[in-house]
């Protein structure tokens, strides 16, 4: 598909995608020596503390690691999990900034944003039904939405992974 | 426990599935040369794009109306070799020497040599063809 086929929307996308990769920090970053693989470390490291807090966060709301009380349990570990998604959400960014237009059109990039957006959509789900008193179809319901959690979680690091393999 | 073990065996299936394209997808992998044919492969054709950068140097070329991704080594390995952005210029000839991707759909190469206006720059000695 070429830019001709894109119509007026697509090109204005092009173009921003082509303003993050000149700008300043992008340029300095697609030529550093250390900080590109500093930025890249700094990916991994906020990518194993996510998913550290949300495997275990979605374990205590399975019904394992029943030593922890649940409620300030749960709150440490989404903390743990938010920071970390920030931290790996500015550093991936920075890495995405490098070939935008590359990676935009890369199946397994996106593929993992969708994933993302399904996992952030599934915290959602989850808070509303915390919100409700604590009975038997709350909990059934945290199971699924635990569980689908750590699935969702392990397909955006395995598309993350793929990235560089498409 | 039980039905909750039925939940976790049912939620395995998406789990197997990531496991499945886990074991398939390496066949299409840029990282590293796997995803490159054993044989030899030359491309000669007209520089469109440069690109020298993390996390590798790629050129794009034009090959009697066709556009060829060339991708070279990390950008401090590919400068080493000599080839930074005052090496070449769109519209040059280029000759890279490599493997092709093994999907023949897919018109790419990873080059351990370029051959770009009389200079030879060996991007990946070790791999390179004796000159």
């Amino acid at each position: 598909m070429g830019p001709e086929e894109w119509g007026e929307e697509g090109v204005a996308g092009l173009e921003f995608l082509s303003a993050i990769e000149t700008s300043a920090p992008v340029e300095a970053l697609k030529r550093s020596f250390y900080v590109y693989p500093l930025v890249n470390a700094l990916h991994i490291l906020s990518i194993g503390a996510l998913l550290t807090g949300v495997f275990l966060m979605d374990l205590r709301i399975l019904g394992f690691l029943l030593a922890q009380p649940q409620a300030p349990f749960v709150r440490l570990m989404r903390r743990l999990a938010l920071t970390a998604f920030l931290g790996a959400a500015v550093t991936g960014t920075l890495m995405f900034g490098v070939r935008a237009t590359e990676y935009v059109a890369n199946p397994a990039f996106a593929l993992k944003m969708v994933l993302i957006l399904l996992s952030g959509a599934n915290m959602l789900v989850f808070l509303h039904f915390s919100a409700r008193p604590n009975d038997q179809a709350r909990r059934g319901a945290g199971r699924v939405l635990g569980l689908l959690s750590i699935v969702l979680w392990l397909g955006v690091l395995v598309c993350g992974r793929l990235i560089g393999f498409l | 426990m039980r039905s909750g073990m039925t939940r976790s065996a049912r939620s395995g299936v998406p789990l197997l599935a990531l496991g499945v394209l886990l074991l398939v997808v390496p066949a299409l992998a840029h990282h590293g040369w796997s995803w490159t044919e054993d044989g030899q492969f030359r491309l000669e054709g007209i520089i469109t794009d440069i690109y020298i950068g993390n996390p590798h140097a790629t050129l794009d070329v034009d090959v009697e109306g066709e556009s060829w991704r060339v991708e070279l080594a990390p950008p401090s390995r590919t400068i080493a070799a000599g080839f930074d952005e005052g090496a070449a210029a769109p519209g040059d000839e280029v000759v890279a020497i490599g493997n092709r991707s093994r999907d023949e759909s897919e018109r790419r190469m990873k080059a351990a040599r370029i051959i770009v206006g009389g200079n030879t720059y060996n991007v990946y000695p070790g791999r390179a063809p004796p000159s």
